[in-house]
């Protein structure tokens, strides 16, 4: 039977987190393309606000993954 | 056809390189993503994952993201306007008629290219929060409360800039009050403002 309801563990709390960062930097990235390929000043905006700011949470994402893994093998 | 040989160092060039950098980075960069993604979920969070990611979500896209900044700043230097509220002062700027020290600078081609971005370029090459910040509050005066009649500069506006060009100029030395053991310091520091004893380079007012 499928433990659908059983409560999250820090493993699948991570699995989440690293999930997340991969679709945020996916799109920072697509934006960064977008705006290599289209050199506008609307898809630079694009790039600089959403791109940049969608890769920067990416970012925050990871690291809070990895520290949360750091913690969880007693190395932090 | 261009000219310009593939190794050309022209800066048009150089760009065009960055970017092809930049965009293969990138489609490495979600390579490595999407084949992370695909993977069952429990294998994102194994060492293997840990390193995949490390590249393909720390390094590909960071150098992705640099080399955008580098040349979306490049390609977009004379198109400030488009996003940001300043269009009567850059009409001022661009007025024969202006006395104003933005339009002496311009009329008289002190600055030659990209006059906007020479002087205004104070947040660096990979743009940080308060210049995004700054940016969406154009665009809400651009888009929903208009263009105040008066423009206030967030911070002062940075003398180094100033001095950058005049500080070691045979003009700018001749001035007393420049080299005045008193307030040469000053003006070096910041501390007294070009602005002082110059007129404001662009009008106060909404021209």
């Amino acid at each position: 039977m499928s433990d659908v309801h059983a409560p999250p563990t820090a493993a699948s709390g991570s699995v989440g987190l690293v999930t997340s960062a991969c679709i945020l930097a996916l799109i920072g990235v697509g934006f960064s393309l977008a705006h290599f390929i289209w050199p506008t000043p609307l898809f630079f905006a694009l790039f600089m606000i959403v791109g940049q700011g969608s890769f920067g949470l990416a970012l925050l994402l990871y690291v809070i993954a990895i520290i949360r893994d750091l913690r969880k093998q007693k190395v932090l | 056809m261009s000219h310009e040989g593939l190794f050309s160092g022209s800066t048009e060039n150089v760009m065009r390189w960055v970017a092809g950098a930049g965009i293969v980075l990138g489609l490495a960069a979600a390579a490595v993503m999407i084949v992370v993604l695909l993977r069952k979920p429990e294998w994102r969070v194994t060492a293997h994952a840990k390193w995949a990611l490390l590249v393909g979500l720390l390094v590909l896209p960071g150098m992705t993201m640099l080399s955008g900044n580098v040349v979306g700043f490049h390609k977009v230097k004379n198109s400030c306007t488009q996003c940001h509220t300043m269009d009567p002062w850059v009409n001022d700027m661009k007025d024969s008629k202006s006395t104003t020290l933005v339009g002496k600078h311009y009329q008289n081609r002190w600055i030659p290219d990209d006059q906007c971005y020479t002087c205004h370029t104070g947040y660096g090459l990979a743009g940080n929060i308060q210049a995004k910040i700054g940016g969406l509050g154009h665009v809400t005066h651009e888009y929903f409360t208009g263009v105040p009649d008066v423009i206030k500069i967030k911070r002062p506006f940075n003398h180094e800039t100033c001095l950058h060009c005049h500080g070691e100029s045979a003009k700018y030395l001749k001035i007393e009050q420049h080299v005045d053991a008193e307030m040469k310091p000053k003006i070096l520091t910041g501390e007294l403002s070009c602005f002082e004893c110059h007129a404001a380079p662009h009008p106060r007012k909404k021209p």
